[in-house]
């Protein structure tokens, strides 16, 4: 009986994640859009088919694993050493922790706005900060118009997203270096082992599993990045930072292609899943992470 | 040693900070010191740029109110389920639990802006566009994965022989979890919460395809609204003055609830 305290929840998340996925299976063999006046018909797989040649697709696949792919690795990178920051003790830890969440818990929108402005050609301060030091010689340039400049644009993306979501990565890690025991490093400082060397012989083996969930974590957010680009830069220029989320968006808004749009989700879900069973197996081959989720 | 910490926390406190700071300075500079930005001008402070996002129609406050009635009707439904989901979670079989609880992660790691076209069908069919209360569902529905990992860890976490003593008392199974499981598992309600909040407040693309009605606007899309107004003018005095605006209230909770944010996400990283 007790079982049935589950099932409101449950029932929720079904309708909210298990009818869309449903929708846009079927959605996907049909043709709905403004051609078909909104009524969805029967197409004999022709959105898939389209799909396999739609060089726009496969360009955004690129861009959005791109995107993930960097963010991520920085993320972890930075968040590594914020982590190892703040797992020690000073004066002023707590004030810091959370002025180092806040990035984290701002709307995304609100600092895509903020970083709009901040890379302005020509009056964003990174923009005059490049031009006083002569930065833009280096691409022969007169200006680095970063939000104009297909191959800089997406690094901008980068950086807004490295800003926002480092500290979440932080916090996991330091989650993970509170479970290992002072004694450990005593032990091996007692062995004459050399305190940079404790980094790599205790400290990351032992937050390897934190690590590996950090990274499944915000590897599938950013690959399903959407507010960030879709406000920072609209995708382009010339959809150069376009993601796979923001392709579907436009096809559903803006093309009003339904069809077509639930297409590109299903397709990029299938990606995603792709992606993590791998890191899942990768995973599992560390013993030690089961012991953490059993 | 300690010098280098101090330039790390330095460092650190700079990435995090300078680009809120460049937004709170701009928002009290005038149009024409921005676009020549390290000139000197007469008339370089102002507070034009919020008296202008104040008085707009309607005015940016609105949109906080519609954000935090979003954040805490959801974050009530939310907790009203997950309550005694999580409960429940522990009382099944293991192997079950264990199952439910791979598929929670699974459904919480899954990037649910791809859901946002099929739930817009959903409002449009049940007439649930431009009503913020009706937010509260999905909000819950996406909230749902990590509030039952996380309460249902704090369940697990509790003694048997609490309930135990509680049940040969002859207390029923809801006088048990209203007077004596609840309130013990107080902080990790409290954690949960606060995350299911921070989610409901800035979530971004539901909000954008189910609310039209300006006067509905949740925060993240009036923001998002004045980014898509004017693509080649923008006015970005303005706009830094409701990005302060809008971080202000985040801010505050940030650090007033920020043992409860950090247990929360940490929590969650150990026992998901």
């Amino acid at each position: 009986m007790i079982q049935l305290l589950l099932l409101p929840a449950a029932l929720l998340i079904a309708l909210i994640f298990g009818i869309p996925l449903l929708r846009y299976l079927w959605l996907s063999f049909h043709a709905d859009s403004v051609i078909t006046s909104l009524v969805a018909i029967p197409n004999n797989g022709a959105n898939w088919f389209r799909l396999f040649n739609d060089q726009r697709f496969w360009q955004d696949t690129y861009q959005t694993a791109r995107f993930a792919f960097v963010s991520v690795s920085l993320e972890i990178f930075l968040a590594l050493g914020i982590a190892l920051l703040l797992d020690q003790r000073w004066r002023g830890r707590g004030v810091v922790r959370a002025i180092t969440l806040l990035p984290w818990a701002l709307p995304t929108t609100v600092m895509a706005l903020g970083w709009r402005w901040i890379f302005n050609t020509p009056n964003g301060p990174i923009e005059q900060f490049a031009k006083l030091i002569g930065l833009q010689h280096l691409y022969g340039l007169q200006d680095l118009n970063i939000l104009a400049n297909p191959s800089l644009t997406w690094l901008a993306t980068v950086v807004g997203d490295v800003w926002k979501t480092t500290p979440f990565v932080a916090l996991i890690l330091l989650a993970g270096l509170q479970t290992i025991p002072n004694d450990l490093y005593e032990a091996f400082d007692l062995e004459g082992g050399k305190p940079c060397a404790g980094l790599f012989k205790i400290t990351l083996p032992l937050l390897q599993p934190y690590l590996l969930l950090g990274l499944l974590f915000r590897l599938a957010q950013a690959f399903g990045v959407f507010d960030l680009i879709q406000v920072m830069t609209g995708g382009g220029p010339a959809s150069s930072t376009e993601s796979l989320a923001l392709y579907a968006y436009l096809n559903a808004m803006r093309f009003l292609d339904f069809g077509y749009s639930a297409t590109v989700m299903i397709a990029s879900f299938l990606l995603l899943v792709f992606i993590c069973l791998f890191g899942w197996l990768v995973i599992h081959q560390t013993k030690h992470f089961r012991e953490v989720v059993k | 040693m300690i010098r280098t910490r101090n330039l790390w926390i330095t460092v650190l406190l700079l990435w995090s900070l300078a680009p809120l700071l460049w937004q709170l300075y701009t928002s009290f500079c005038s149009n024409e010191s921005l676009i020549h930005t390290f000139a000197t001008h007469q008339h370089r402070w102002t507070l034009e740029n919020y008296r202008q996002v104040l008085t707009a129609n309607p005015p940016f406050w609105r949109y906080l109110l519609n954000s935090a009635f979003v954040g805490i009707s959801s974050t009530g439904l939310t907790l009203l389920l997950a309550i005694p989901a999580a409960y429940s979670l522990v009382k099944v079989p293991r192997n079950f639990a264990r199952g439910a609880r791979l598929f929670l992660l699974g459904a919480a790691l899954f990037p649910y802006v791809l859901l946002f076209l099929a739930l817009l069908e959903i409002a449009r069919s049940l007439n649930l566009g431009n009503n913020l209360l009706a937010l509260s569902f999905p909000y819950a529905a996406l909230s749902m994965p990590l509030a039952v990992l996380l309460l249902s860890s704090a369940f697990r976490d509790l003694p048997s022989e609490i309930e135990e003593a509680a049940r040969l008392e002859g207390l029923g199974l809801w006088q048990r979890l209203r007077w004596v499981l609840i309130p013990l598992i107080g902080p990790a309600t409290a954690s949960t919460a606060i995350l299911v909040f921070l989610f409901s407040w800035n979530e971004y693309p539901i909000a954008l395809t189910w609310i039209s009605t300006t006067d509905l606007l949740t925060l993240p899309v009036a923001i998002a609204r004045i980014a898509g107004s004017s693509v080649y003018s923008i006015p970005y005095g303005a706009y830094a003055a409701a990005t302060v605006l809008g971080s202000l209230p985040l801010l505050l909770l940030v650090i007033i609830f920020q043992r409860q944010i950090v247990s929360g996400l940490t929590q969650g990283a150990i026992k998901g």
